[in-house]
């Protein structure tokens, strides 16, 4: 189940900017996964051939520490369990897989703001509170009223 | 600073086009839309300009800020665009938003997080997308703006609503409810508006808000709005303001209200909410028509001049005045 951290996260194995974690931590293995050349397919519109090269459409070939910030956060989140990303480097177009990756396995992230999940169909655990919404309009609801994100 | 500054940056792969015009402008929207390969390629420029094979066109000077430099750069230079790439802490803190408080810079800076200490116009909240021309050029996309969410989108339901908030404490909401009696709370500042709208989640509720500061609360007041099914709306004017120079009230130059971006200046208003409340007060000292944000002046509330205002409101806002 995907969990969220809504507002500061303030543990020790919390990565502020996964972007740049990632450059100087990622694992070829995690490269090799087809998971991961979906994703970059899907989000980057590009191939990753190898853990060495990435083919885009519009910059040519690159390394991939120019995928975006979203896919390699998520490429994290799937292929790492001892940290908690901050999501907030996902943009919406990054929320079926974040979900996706999570019906596989438990998932905690941390967001600093309120990210556009579908209107239902999904269950999601809000950490702060330990409460689990299905809904897009409690989840809403739950964060603002409770002021998660105002810290 | 003053002023409205293209900024072209490109190389032979890529291309970019930018418009700013006030000292906070938000990049946001989806990942892989080119936010930081922006930011790569400026930083790229910047190490070694004549040699890069990157042109940048801007009237201005324009400088990556990152978590080493931005002190340093901020209190050393003036008259320039800083660009800053999200990931950066600094963002979340007090002491950078008291830098571009009193900054003579302007601040374009990519970030999907609130920011509550920049007051940032919703006007100026932007994603990136392909040009349409050729794919060759990436031009910013409002995710954000009055106009859409006043002149397009108030839903037929809100007719029947049930409660009006205004951001504004005094004079705004004194005035608005004149238009709206008995309906009009006040939520004492923008921190509190999506609080308060959540208490209202299940009634008709139209929250107005001064949008040259309301960027902050946007995001969040957009998904509470989505997620209502449109039973929460919301009006967000530059500020109140910003609607009485607008009414054809008070004798305001054109430009003031059209080419704000060359009297506004970053180093003295925070926020464009902050000069048209400078500007209102300071024309109007010492004559019958004297604004003060503290108690609006009776010379507002003559139905005249109340009248000369709701003339300037969209109509899908004045079809809900008129339905009271």
């Amino acid at each position: 189940m995907l969990s969220i951290y809504f507002g500061t996260y303030k543990g020790d194995n919390y990565i502020d900017n996964p972007d740049l974690y990632f450059d100087n931590t990622y694992e070829d293995e995690w490269l090799n996964d087809p998971v991961s050349k979906q994703m970059v397919k899907d989000i980057d519109r590009s191939e990753l051939v190898s853990p060495n090269l990435v083919i885009s459409p519009v910059l040519g070939s690159i390394p991939v520490s120019r995928l975006s910030g979203g896919v390699k956060t998520l490429i994290q989140i799937n292929n790492d369990k001892d940290h908690v990303y901050n999501a907030s480097a996902c943009g919406d177009n990054c929320v079926p897989w974040l979900l996706k990756i999570s019906e596989e396995k438990d998932v905690l992230v941390r967001l600093g703001h309120l990210m556009r999940f579908p209107d239902k169909d999904f269950h999601i655990r809000i950490a702060n509170t330990d409460e689990i919404v299905d809904s897009r309009q409690v989840l809403v609801q739950r964060v603002i009223s409770e002021g998660m994100l105002d810290e | 600073m003053t002023g409205r500054y293209e900024i072209v940056l490109y190389n032979n792969k890529i291309c970019y086009r930018l418009d700013v015009k006030r000292n906070i402008t938000v990049l946001r929207g989806d990942s892989a839309s080119g936010k930081s390969e922006l930011i790569r390629l400026l930083g790229a420029y910047n190490s070694n300009p004549s040699s890069s094979g990157i042109t940048l066109i801007c009237e201005k000077k324009c400088t990556v800020l990152n978590e080493e430099n931005w002190q340093l750069f901020t209190e050393t230079y003036s008259d320039r665009i800083f660009f800053i790439d999200e990931g950066n802490g600094f963002l979340r803190t007090t002491e950078f938003a008291d830098t571009v408080k009193r900054s003579d810079n302007y601040y374009i800076i990519i970030s999907r997080e609130g920011m509550p200490n920049l007051p940032y116009s919703i006007e100026e909240i932007y994603g990136l997308r392909e040009g349409s021309d050729s794919g060759k050029y990436r031009l910013p996309k409002r995710i954000y703006n009055e106009m859409y969410r006043l002149y397009g989108n108030v839903p037929e339901s809100i007719l029947d609503l049930n409660v009006v908030v205004t951001e504004d404490s005094n004079s705004g909401n004194e005035f608005f409810s004149l238009l709206f009696p008995d309906k009009c709370i006040s939520s004492a500042g923008k921190s509190n508006i999506t609080k308060i709208l959540s208490q209202h989640f299940n009634e008709r509720v139209l929250a107005i808000v001064d949008g040259a500061a309301f960027g902050p609360e946007m995001q969040k007041c957009m998904e509470l709005s989505d997620a209502s099914g449109g039973a929460i709306s919301v009006y967000a004017p530059e500020s109140f303001e910003y609607l009485i120079l607008q009414s054809g009230i008070l004798e305001v130059p054109k430009s003031v209200l059209e080419e704000t971006w060359n009297y506004a200046d970053s180093a003295k208003y925070f926020s464009w909410e902050e000069f048209f409340t400078h500007y209102l007060s300071d024309t109007t000292r010492n004559t019958v028509s004297q604004y003060s944000k503290k108690k609006l002046n009776d010379f507002y509330k003559t139905a005249g001049n109340v009248k000369s205002v709701y003339d300037v409101l969209p109509e899908s806002l004045k079809a809900i005045v008129d339905a009271f």
